[in-house]
């Protein structure tokens, strides 16, 4: 087929998406095996049920399956695991919105107790120092919002099934966490 | 690219999830973007969760059992027959070449059957009387602004213009010129030859799309049969013998004609992209 074909472990994750919107099945087993350990203990951290969260892991790489071929690539600045995280999300309100009662909202993580190692503090430059502390000094239930609209990419909409609150605490609550951080950072 | 990687301890709390003894809010959150940004950590939750988390290693497991049978076979996702041949042939052809291919047919069936138009030495085969315009009325066909529903789509994509004005008339030709071989070969009438209607029905598809390339294919085809059976089909049928035009000395200029036709084709190329070229 390719002139370098390599094994399909080699290969990086928009390779793969790729070839499954051509039909390889190799590509799509490889894609799940790599992938769903992460999707799963993400979704799980959303979402307490383990039931809601199987099916909306399956409702997922069906769609993956079946869609591969509107994954728009790297050339849109967009990964192929973020994407997957993006459909999951989507599919995880859907679920929310379904059932009609609200799982379990992830309950708020516990104040930290004990300082972290300095060294487990540097971590992948993604969050870090003054940021690090302004999100944990963070109210709880301003930081779920924040958590859902800016890490997970959803809606104000989304945001208000996913964590069983009306849409307008939900502007309020972001706005309110944007002010708390920007008073923190400053 | 950082090549900074998550700790351990980071990994294994987040693979535990919620049960355990929690990260902070802004562990979880760099935790949670470095993830999607790196393969190897990636792995190595993969591999926490073995060890730390059971449960969610299971669930892994029976989303796949579950999914499995839902996968199916893969669908077909193109259609490459389709595309190919709605590249060459509109579906508002088919009625036409098949109304063409039929009098071809008919004109075979009344020269086998009364051997022709007029008598004894003079006699002019029906096909050959026929066969230079037939493929014109398919020309006209493919180009039709009343006849075919699509033509305005067709006309707006970007492959509009000569090359498919080409691949449609080839088309009407691979269908017509061998049923016209069939029949003349058939017939058999004497002193007939291929290239006495051959040569004529080439000359008059380029003459077609040469003139339609100024008044839209369809009146061009309307003006070249008329011209076709005032100055060759009347003539014979009054003087009951073949014109000068279908004899073999009439060869020469045909292949003129046709010269012409397909120079003015050429030079005139970019004419037959804008619309009132399918009229």
């Amino acid at each position: 087929m390719r002139s370098v074909r390599k094994a399909p472990d080699e290969w990086d994750e928009e390779r793969l998406v790729r070839l499954v919107a051509k039909g390889d099945r190799a590509a799509f087993d490889e894609l799940y095996r790599r992938t769903a350990p992460w999707m799963a203990v993400r979704l799980r951290r959303r979402c307490a049920d383990e039931q809601i969260v199987a099916e909306v892991m399956q409702e997922t790489y069906l769609a993956v399956w079946r869609a591969a071929g509107a994954f728009a690539g790297a050339s849109v600045g967009g990964t192929a695991v973020g994407w997957l995280w993006t459909i999951a999300a989507r599919r995880l309100v859907d679920a929310f919105r379904r059932r009609a009662h609200h799982a379990e909202p992830p309950p708020a993580a516990a104040p930290a107790d004990a300082a972290p190692a300095a060294e487990e503090e540097a971590l992948a430059a993604t969050v870090g120092g003054d940021v690090g502390d302004a999100l944990r000094h963070l109210a709880p239930e301003l930081r779920q919002v924040l958590q859902a609209l800016v890490l997970d990419g959803l809606s104000v909409r989304e945001t208000s099934v996913l964590l069983g609150l009306p849409e307008g605490t939900v502007k309020t609550r972001a706005r309110r966490a944007r002010i708390a951080m920007r008073r923190a950072l400053t | 690219m950082s090549v900074e990687h998550a700790s351990t301890r980071i990994i294994d709390c987040y693979a535990r999830g919620l049960d355990g003894t929690d990260l902070t809010a802004d562990e979880v959150w760099a935790v949670e973007a470095h993830l999607e940004a790196c393969r190897v950590c990636r792995e190595r939750l993969a591999a926490a969760v073995a060890v730390h988390a059971p449960g969610v290693a299971a669930l892994v497991g029976n989303v796949w059992a579950g999914l499995e049978p839902r996968l199916g076979a893969p669908v077909a996702r193109r259609r490459y027959r389709s595309v190919r041949l709605s590249s060459w042939l509109t579906p508002a052809m088919v009625p036409w070449l098949g109304m063409v291919v039929s009098v071809a047919l008919l004109a075979l069936l009344l020269d086998l059957v009364g051997g022709g138009y007029g008598f004894g030495s003079g006699r002019v085969s029906l096909v050959l009387l026929l066969a230079p315009v037939l493929p014109v009325l398919g020309v006209a066909a493919s180009w039709s602004q009343g006849l075919d529903p699509a033509y305005e789509l067709t006309a707006s994509v970007p492959r509009a213009g000569l090359q498919l004005v080409l691949r449609r008339t080839a088309s009407v030709l691979a269908v017509v010129v061998p049923a016209l071989l069939v029949g003349g070969w058939a017939t058999g009438v004497p002193g007939v030859t291929a290239a006495q209607w051959l040569l004529p029905c080439l000359a008059f598809t380029s003459t077609t799309l040469a003139l339609g390339g100024v008044v839209g294919v369809t009146r061009a085809a309307v003006a070249v049969v008329v011209v076709w059976a005032g100055v060759v089909v009347a003539p014979t049928v009054v003087a009951s013998r073949a014109t000068f035009a279908l004899q073999t000395g009439g060869l020469a200029v045909w292949g003129l004609v046709l010269t012409l036709g397909i120079g003015v084709v050429i030079a005139r190329r970019g004419a037959y992209s804008v619309l009132g070229a399918h009229r």
